[in-house]
């Protein structure tokens, strides 16, 4: 059955048309994918979808009534959505995020029964595999959960006939992204409509009944998924014929070159690492969310305080603690959270890139403004960098130039050791590919060495040499990329001990 | 530097647009109080405007410096005053150089300064909680030295400072001027300058790019406390003595005036400049109520009126940066 359709919706912003005649039907007992590259309206279309944005133009139908009629404002509570960032309340209970706001789940009473809600919890906590005492702090259990936690609010609401997931695996588990899907498979036995938004295409081939490309505004494609093939979403969604298969492995690596030495690294969230890093090579590090990559690479960096251990740099020792000296020396961090860590927000294209670059176009005391245009300018040539112009505020470009901007301006620094925490998240994928490429010519090309951390395991086969494995804080592997399987690295990052490890279980 | 550069400096500061809108309104300002009142744009008012509002401005600008950082100094009145009375004790009853005592003076403001950014930077404190203790700190140090009394008989010598014209023009809007160009130049023409404003958009971006975040942080302190110190030290010129209570009105001032100037609190975007044009506004709408004849108890509440629609306009326009970029 036919319970949410959008017909003709066309939005547009100042300068920019987000959507162009966009048509799509969701039905009950399905799950629906909508795929596309960043910016190519998928949020859009939710917002719209969900009641937030006004449509310019064109009509939402729920259960055959329009919705975007005023008189029918209601009908917009039968859609519930859960936004792709973690947006609950972390000094509030497990049963509190459960049932807020408590109208809508069903909890009428004028006073909050923590008593009620705690025995209501658990049944959802169950459903879920959340596996928390419902008094708990949402901010003292793991970001995990917490994702978990959100997608269960979404299904207390007691009006919701369809669901809306925008990327809700990005800090799951690999056992976490199991149960997410057996809850989803379940509510589709429900005659509820399900809509799922996911850069990952393997969710989409995985979950997905049917699927819609959008592309620059515009509903490019749209096929039941057991006709089409990965390559059909691909070149849908970037117009361009994209190989995945290919690999960009760094050539001229030199093993017996060690140019990083670390040995027993211990800090906080992990023990006892060590490992060497070659000149000319790409270095993966694998594992799962939370097993401590990131807070590794940030106390080799220096933002992180060490424990014990030491780092010997080109054969001397290294200075903890002080992100000055490691950049003096060489090593440059580019961080996971791009919008807090890496960009400064409020500044211009400019700005962000000369920063890095003070030396270069200052005699010390005063910067000159011409040095710093041709620098900056050389800089988003060489990089690809794609602005409108040097001072436009860095926000308003999308993550995959902002990315380039990061790199670009760390590449000019002339570094010895890069390290790229998550570099692609949420980054699509025709410009995955450009990023990778760009990677591998920072490595043959400059002589860099690069510390890849991902999540993604298809990224680190592809480019990196070797790949360590992180489980809990310890390292349980060392691999060569180029001999090895696929499976073996996966048992690795979930703890050899764990069986079976990829079905739902508490 | 050359006259030409500071002029094409300044000019490339008004172009930044939330500037011009200000300038508007500080236009429209001027107009409706040279209707309201014939007295208001004769020489003798123009300059008593310019004089009392330089003062306000010097604290402002120092401000407009944290406030870029994102971080807020409420011990500037306490800075000025006590930089005052000890200005007045090394003059009068030590007898230094009235010069050497006002240089001593403008160091002891950057230390106070620097303690405010030690302790905030050190324990990780919010500088809004510090600066609320030390300015009670200063303030009470201040009045045990004093005794709440003023010292008089300050040498003639600097009353040129608070007193003096150059080129008919009230030195202490010279000064201020000087000071202006100064911060400035140093904000969008050094790399000092440039790490402020990396350090206001994010600090974790700051550690990941290499920068000293608290050296920056600390120094900018030292600076905001020692603009303070020559502010309290030019009223004491203008006065000729040493009143304790100098210093007291131009915290809050101080803020209004740079957020209207188009400072975020929040930090990383404006410039310390506009805090002069946020100083006229304020400086112009109190003489308009004492040309008018209206009570100068209306005064504080204005004021109060101001720093509100301040923040909210500031609030406000920076709803419309995060609602563009949402799309």
């Amino acid at each position: 059955m036919r319970i949410l359709e959008a017909h003709n919706i066309t939005k547009s912003f100042p300068g920019v048309i987000a959507l162009k005649n966009v048509n799509v039907a969701f039905e009950t007992k399905k799950i629906h994918g909508i795929i596309g590259e960043n910016g190519a309206g998928k949020s859009t279309l939710v917002k719209i979808l969900t009641g937030i944005y006004q449509p310019d133009k064109g009509g939402i139908l729920i259960e055959g009534k329009e919705a975007i009629d005023h008189r029918n404002k209601k009908l917009f509570e039968k859609v519930t959505f859960v936004p792709q960032e973690l947006d609950i309340f972390q000094n509030m209970t497990v049963a509190e995020n459960l049932f807020i706001p408590f109208r809508k789940s069903g909890f009428e009473d004028t006073f909050v029964n923590m008593g009620k809600l705690y025995r209501a919890a658990i049944p959802w906590l169950e459903k879920f595999k959340i596996n928390v005492d419902p008094n708990n702090l949402v901010k003292n259990i793991s970001i995990s959960n917490q994702q978990l936690l959100q997608v269960a609010r979404a299904f207390v609401n007691k009006y919701f006939k369809i669901i809306i997931l925008d990327e809700p695996t990005t800090s799951l588990t690999i056992s976490g992204i199991t149960c997410l899907f057996d809850a989803i498979r379940k509510l589709k036995t429900e005659d509820k409509a399900i809509i799922f938004i996911s850069h990952k295409l393997d969710e989409v081939f995985d979950i997905c009944d049917e699927i819609t490309v959008l592309r620059n505004g515009e509903k490019v494609g749209y096929s039941r998924v057991k006709d089409i093939d990965r390559r059909w979403v691909i070149t849908k969604m970037s117009a361009r014929d994209i190989n995945e298969e290919s690999t960009f492995r760094p050539k001229k690596r030199k093993k017996e070159d060690i140019i990083l030495e670390v040995n027993g690294l211990s800090g906080l969230g992990f023990s006892n690492i060590s490992f060497n890093l070659h000149k000319g090579e790409i270095l993966g590090f694998s594992g799962l969310v939370g097993a401590g990559r990131s807070e590794i690479m940030q106390t080799i960096f220096g933002l992180l305080p060490v424990k014990s251990g030491n780092i010997k740099f080109e054969g001397k020792p290294w200075e903890f603690g002080n992100t000055n000296f490691s950049i003096r020396m060489g090593l440059f961090y580019l961080p996971e959270e791009r919008k807090r860590q890496g960009i400064l927000p409020l500044l211009s294209v400019q700005h962000n890139i000369s920063i890095a670059l003070i030396d270069k176009i200052s005699n010390g005391v005063v910067i000159s403004s011409q040095k710093e245009r041709n620098l900056v300018e050389k800089v988003i040539y060489s990089y690809d960098i794609k602005t409108p112009t040097i001072k436009k505020q860095i926000i308003y470009l999308s993550g995959g130039n902002q990315q380039k901007v990061i790199i670009g301006r760390a590449m000019f620094c002339m570094p010895k050791i890069l390290i790229f925490d998550e570099p692609t998240k949420g980054i699509d994928v025709g410009t995955k590919n450009d990023l990778y490429r760009m990677m591998k010519e920072i490595v043959d090309e400059k002589g860099v060495s690069i510390i890849l951390v991902s999540s993604e395991l298809e990224e680190l086969l592809r480019c990196s040499n070797r790949i360590i494995t992180v489980y809990n804080g310890e390292k349980v592997g060392e691999f060569e990329t180029e001999n090895t399987k696929e499976s073996k690295i996966l048992n690795s990052i979930l703890g050899e001990n764990i069986k079976n490890s990829t079905e739902c279980k508490l | 530097m050359k006259k030409e550069n500071v002029i094409k400096m300044l000019g490339s500061i008004l172009k930044e647009k939330q500037i011009s809108g200000i300038m508007a309104a500080l236009g429209l300002l001027i107009v409706i109080a040279s209707l309201s009142s014939p007295y208001f744009l004769t020489a003798y008012n123009l300059k008593a405007v310019i004089r009392s509002l330089a003062f306000v401005s010097i604290v402002a600008i120092g401000q407009g410096c944290l406030l870029l950082l994102g971080e807020i100094d409420l011990s500037v009145g306490s800075v000025a005053g006590l930089c005052g009375v000890i200005g007045g004790i090394l003059m009068v009853n030590v007898g230094i150089n009235p010069y050497l005592s006002l240089i001593l003076c403008l160091l002891l403001g950057a230390i106070l300064g620097f303690l405010n950014g030690l302790i905030t930077v050190s324990l990780k404190l919010s500088s809004l909680i510090v600066t609320i203790g030390t300015a009670g700190i200063y303030k009470g140090i201040n009045l045990v030295i004093s005794k709440g009394r003023a010292i008089t008989d300050i040498p003639k010598e600097i009353y040129f400072l608070g007193q003096g014209y150059l080129f008919n023009i009230p030195m202490p809007f010279v000064i201020m001027l000087i000071v202006l160009v100064l911060i400035v130049f140093l904000t969008k023409y050094t790399p000092f300058g440039r790490y402020m404003y990396a350090v206001g958009n994010s600090k974790e971006a700051s550690w990941i790019l290499g920068i000293k975040v608290n050296f920056i942080r600390i120094s900018t302190f030292m600076i905001t406390g020692l603009l303070a110190a020559l502010a309290g030290m030019i009223m004491v010129a203008r006065l000729g003595s040493s009143q304790p209570a100098i210093g007291e009105l131009w915290v809050l001032n101080s803020i209004a005036a740079a957020v209207i100037g188009g400072v975020a609190l929040t930090g990383g975007i404006g410039s310390p400049a506009g805090a002069l044009i946020g100083a006229t506004i304020i400086g112009v709408i109190e003489n308009i109520i004492v040309l008018c004849g209206v009570s100068v108890y209306w005064q504080t509440a204005v004021s109060g009126v101001i720093i509100v629609g301040a923040v909210a306009l500031d609030s406000i326009s920076r709803m419309g940066v995060l609602r563009k970029k949402k799309i």
